[in-house]
């Protein structure tokens, strides 16, 4: 089959070179390499046409290009080694970038953006999601932009090629000491602890000195006690089978890590609608957590009743709110740490057997 | 072919050109102690069973010149300009000290593999 419609075959030739030269710098070297290219094509043509002893078809031709290789690959093969970030920077590069996105990008933007959207937004979940969403995406292409300027930057002036002379083993960070496994006294302790906050939590409702304290005979527990308290002791009861779990079955070494987060993330569910519950306000009067005793309401004592009232109502706001941000940097690092066993669970299954048993 | 075999073809070829990178430099080199332009220093190799494909070919000559172990010279041959090279003089020494280290690797290795 014929593949030119040149009646000259040679001229494939110079058509294979300028395809070459498109793909190649502009600059003398790359011009003389594209010559000795040129000259070692028509040396095998000519030698080939030696041996046939006829001038080469336009196929016959073709077949020694192909030989060859695609132009743009043997342009890639005869040109300079190009990159925009080099194999020194480029684990750096890779290290910086992992922790700008995942690691303060998407924090940011889940515990600090989302939330301020979703104020702005007169909670909106659906809008909410959506905006944080779309402007994590952009803020991502953003910081993925500058950091690989900035990289590309360092690998074109060779900022960082004196790093190998000031290098100092002493600068050396220490050793890691080996993760350490939550201890069993640890684990009883803890189971301990919640059982005892059941009983209190229980016994509350019917003795509510147990949390107010003598403040009983002019305080009573506000709604969002009501409304909040099965979901509570259901939680901490949850909590107490994930311990008695934990600790019946240590050989599961994932299990308290996802069962901790899920028991986080719930935590923070049950926190915010608290602290929304909280922020309603029926007709005026702000006594979500606890409210004044009816037996005190004619008493002369009222209005000091009254400011104790607030007072405890706003400092369990702002004691709700804390254990809300408290709660958000716990689920952060918990996270961490299921993301770290995973990984290190998968590179320990690819280790050969060999070095696991090191 | 499975991804299995696929992978150990891969790595296989990738292991032998690294090995025949650093054999076609000392190829290349020892080849170049007789004038040559491109194209018969490849056929030469060629017949001595060491191909090399002229993406390889031409920026190793052009390394080697930079380096200065090799001198060119474009010259006209039946009516064709050719670049010739040859070994420069500093070439001659690094090629001597190359094939002596080639030599000692070379017996090590032999003497590794009888071993093993």
């Amino acid at each position: 089959m014929s593949t030119s419609s040149s009646r000259n075959p040679l001229e494939l030739v110079d058509r294979y070179l300028q395809a070459v030269r498109f793909w190649l710098p502009k600059n003398r070297r790359q011009e003389d390499l594209l010559a000795e290219l040129g000259e070692d094509l028509r040396s095998q043509i000519e030698e080939k046409q030696s041996e046939l002893g006829h001038a080469l078809s336009t196929d016959e031709i073709s077949e020694i290009l192909k030989r060859c290789g695609a132009p743009m690959l043997v342009a890639s093969r005869l040109g300079p080694r190009r990159h925009l970030i080099g194999p020194t920077l480029f684990p750096v590069y890779e290290f910086v970038l992992k922790m700008v996105l995942l690691w303060i990008l998407v924090p940011v933007f889940i515990f600090i953006v989302g939330p301020a959207t979703l104020a702005s937004t007169n909670g909106d979940w659906g809008k909410t999601v959506l905006v944080t969403l779309g402007n994590l995406w952009s803020g991502a292409f953003v910081a993925a932009g500058i950091i690989t300027l900035v990289f590309a930057i360092l690998e074109r002036t060779h900022a960082i090629a004196d790093i190998n002379c000031k290098w100092d083993p002493s600068s050396l960070p220490p050793l890691q000491k080996p993760e350490r496994k939550t201890s069993f006294v640890q684990t009883i302790c803890e189971l301990a602890f919640n059982v005892f906050g059941l009983v209190w939590l229980l016994l509350v409702p019917n003795h509510p000195f147990l949390i107010l304290g003598p403040a009983t005979a002019f305080l009573k527990l506000g709604p969002i006690w009501h409304t909040f308290y099965v979901p509570i002791v259901l939680l901490t009861v949850a909590v107490i089978v994930r311990l008695a779990v934990a600790l019946a079955r240590s050989q599961w070494t994932a299990f308290p890590l996802w069962s901790q987060l899920l028991q986080t993330a719930v935590s923070l569910i049950l926190v915010h609608y608290m602290i929304q519950a909280a922020g309603h306000t029926v007709q005026g009067d702000w006594h979500p957590f606890v409210t004044i005793a009816d037996g005190v309401r004619s008493s002369e004592q009222y209005v000091r009743y009254t400011t104790i009232a607030a007072v405890v109502n706003v400092s369990l706001l702002i004691g709700l709110v804390g254990t809300w941000l408290g709660v958000c940097i716990g689920g952060a690092v918990q996270t961490w740490e299921l993301l770290k066993h995973i990984r290190k669970n998968r590179s320990v299954s690819q280790q050969p057997a060999s070095v696991q048993l090191r | 072919m499975s991804n299995g075999s696929q992978a150990t073809t891969e790595i296989f070829e990738n292991l032998k050109l690294e090995l025949r990178r650093g054999c076609l430099t000392l190829a290349v080199l020892t080849q170049l102690r007789t004038e040559r332009y491109g194209y018969t220093l490849r056929k030469a190799l060629a017949d001595d069973g060491l191909e090399i494909d002229e993406g390889t070919l031409y920026p190793l000559l052009r390394r080697l010149e930079n380096q200065g172990l090799l001198v060119s010279q474009w010259r006209e041959e039946d009516k064709r300009n050719k670049r010739f090279y040859r070994l420069s003089p500093v070439g001659e020494q690094i090629l001597e000290q190359l094939l002596g280290e080639w030599q000692r690797i070379n017996t090590s290795l032999s003497k590794i593999l009888q071993e093993a």
